[in-house]
């Protein structure tokens, strides 16, 4: 009798797991029903699409590698230390999770307008941040950094203090623990965070679109496309990020999977 | 040698106070007390792995409390071994001579050779520690630890995750480490067996006080309080009135202890400075040994048996039985 049951609820399951794939892999590959041969081919020579791309690639780059030099060294310490307030301190920064990207984009321009206090001092020395690609890197910073620092947390949660203790009482600085023990064995758990950091800044449209229409990244060509001419013109650009997108993704995966089957603690 | 003065720390709520100790050289020293008693937290201020608010560490006269851990030369052993899972056995070993000065001195080849042999680790140098089993694992770890030529070795709880048969072999290889390399070494257990077996001299500890030191034997015989008596397992613990208590020496009302082993038991007469007839109370079964609680006039003792004793003895509940010990094993404990 217990038996059937677990077989019906496993069935379940299995049907939720189908449904799950339905849902993701439906629209993404009838995107790819939907180009036009011709569109397509003139959007590989477009210019304008290229640069979108690689802008949309490079930006999500430089916000990954600030997500990872901040979120990491903040996670360590967070990780290594029990003090009050913790736990609010670690709700802050989950925040940017939870708002809509619009509502980012605003409370980014509050600060970042001409209006504003930063603004002001910005102007005054001939600094214009909004619409530029620092813009974009600040909004895609600012979605993504959360899930660098809790990737970060997760790695160095199962690295146990007391292997850095023993190293640091055999000779070893905390910087060389650091790089020897802590991180050698936290690296691929930390390229996962860096490769779900840079997939999130990619994929940032409604806090740039606020920070910077122009230079026009991908997800804000995607939607001018869309706009102005409609669905088919919008795919052929849709479709060339998606793909970039995942080759990156499934490729950085791979290396970084198998963490834990390596290296047993 | 190390001395420790007036050691004083926090942790959260965990208060260390007042802690003064001194480790001589070569010396085997345990610091014993149950979970909780502040024992590797004292371990660890040796280290210096925890912050320190009063109080100083004396290592060969120099005070070492605002010396960074890798600047001590102490070296630090845990339970749960702490082998790095990504660098083989060998490397594991190594490890530390990487951050000497002198790395390539011929010392530590011959450090490594003769720590490989005396652990009986040769044939795993090339294995990963996640293929090695628990004893293998602490004699990697030991090996690890005293290749560096450490001042002091800190030992916390190294027996306590292996079973019972690897335990016993470990023990008695770390007793005869010690015995070859005469290195200072501070071990924290909660167990008295451990302590007994391996250590010169012990300090008792609870809720981050220490509640005697002194030579293990002195404190096993002659524990002076309760906890200290009931925690070194003084089975017998009983208070005497002002009149009962005359019979020791003593007078006043006061606690006497006598250690399990200490109680002869007969079914004849004992050539003994004290003898009772009582009545079987209980016979407390721990495996090879049995625990006999014996009364007499009100008082509870408890003797220690082997099993074949009791089967030659013949004895059950409710026999009336002869027991005895002499003076030297008599403690007796002030109110």
């Amino acid at each position: 009798m217990f038996g059937k049951k677990t077989e019906i609820l496993y069935m379940f399951s299995l049907i939720s797991g189908m449904l799950i794939l339905i849902f993701i892999l439906g629209p993404l590959i009838n995107t790819f029903n939907w180009i036009q041969k011709d569109l397509m081919i003139e959007a590989l020579h477009d210019e304008k699409i290229i640069k979108s791309i690689l802008l949309s690639m490079k930006c999500a780059t430089y916000s990954m590698l600030l997500a990872f030099v901040l979120g990491v060294s903040f996670a360590y310490y967070i990780e290594r230390h029990e003090f009050h307030g913790k736990r609010f301190l670690e709700s802050i920064i989950d925040i940017p999770m939870v708002m809509p990207h619009t509502v980012v984009g605003i409370a980014l321009l509050t600060v970042l307008s001409r209006r504003s206090t930063l603004g002001k001092f910005m102007v005054a020395h001939n600094i214009d941040i909004l619409g530029t690609e620092i813009a974009i890197v600040i909004a895609m910073l600012f979605v993504s950094l959360p899930l660098m620092f809790n990737s970060a947390k997760e790695a160095f949660k199962w690295i146990p203090v007391r292997m850095e203790n023993v190293s640091r009482s055999l000779g070893a600085s905390h910087f060389k623990t650091f790089f020897t023990i802590t991180f050698r064995l936290a690296w691929r758990d930390l390229l996962s965070g860096m490769i779900i950091t840079w997939a999130r800044s990619i994929s940032e449209f409604g806090a740039v679109i606020i920070l910077a229409y122009h230079p026009m990244i991908a997800p804000t060509l995607i939607y001018e496309r869309f706009s102005t001419y409609g669905i088919v013109y919008a795919i052929p650009v849709t479709a060339i990020l998606m793909m970039i997108a995942m080759v990156l993704f499934i490729a950085l995966r791979l290396v970084a999977s198998n963490n834990r089957k390596r290296v047993k603690l | 040698m190390i001395k420790i003065k007036g050691l004083y720390t926090t942790l959260g709520d965990f208060v260390l106070d007042e802690i003064n100790l001194q480790v001589d050289p070569g010396e085997f020293f345990i610091l014993l007390g149950p979970t909780g008693s502040g024992k590797s937290v004292v371990l660890e201020s040796i280290a210096g792995l925890v912050p320190i608010k009063r109080g100083g560490i004396y290592l060969n006269g120099k005070n070492i409390i605002s010396q960074k851990p890798e600047k001590r030369n102490i070296s630090i052993c845990y339970q749960d071994y702490n082998l790095f899972p990504h660098m083989t056995v060998s490397k594991n070993i190594w490890y530390g001579v990487n951050f000497k000065k002198d790395k390539k001195s011929i010392k530590y080849k011959n450090n490594f050779d003769r720590l490989v042999e005396l652990l009986k680790i040769s044939h795993l140098l090339n294995r990963r520690p996640e293929s090695l089993s628990g004893g293998e694992k602490q004699r990697v770890s030991l090996a690890r630890a005293l290749i560096v030529e450490p001042e002091i070795l800190l030992l916390d709880e190294p027996l306590s995750a292996l079973d019972p048969n690897t335990k016993e072999k470990i023990q008695w290889e770390i007793k005869k480490m010690h015995e070859e390399l005469k290195m200072t070494t501070i071990m924290v257990t909660h167990s008295f067996q451990e302590a007994y077996c391996l250590g010169d001299r012990m300090a008792i500890m609870n809720e981050g006080k220490i509640l005697q030191s002194g030579a293990v034997n002195e404190i096993f015989q002659y524990p002076k309080s309760e906890f200290v008596a009931n925690f070194v397992g003084m089975k017998t613990l009983i208070e005497l009135n002002k009149d009962e208590a005359l019979l020791f020496g003593a007078n006043q009302p006061i606690r006497m202890g006598i250690r399990p082993e200490n109680i002869l038991l007969s079914t004849n007469s004992l050539d003994t400075d004290y003898e009772f007839k009582g009545e079987i109370l209980d016979i407390i079964d721990f495996g090879m040994h049995k625990d006999i609680k014996i009364l007499s006039k009100g008082k509870v003792y408890t003797a220690f048996l082997t099993i074949n004793r009791l089967l030659e003895m013949k004895i059950t509940l409710g026999d009336t039985v002869t027991f005895g010990f002499n003076r030297e094993h008599v403690n007796l404990i002030n109110y």
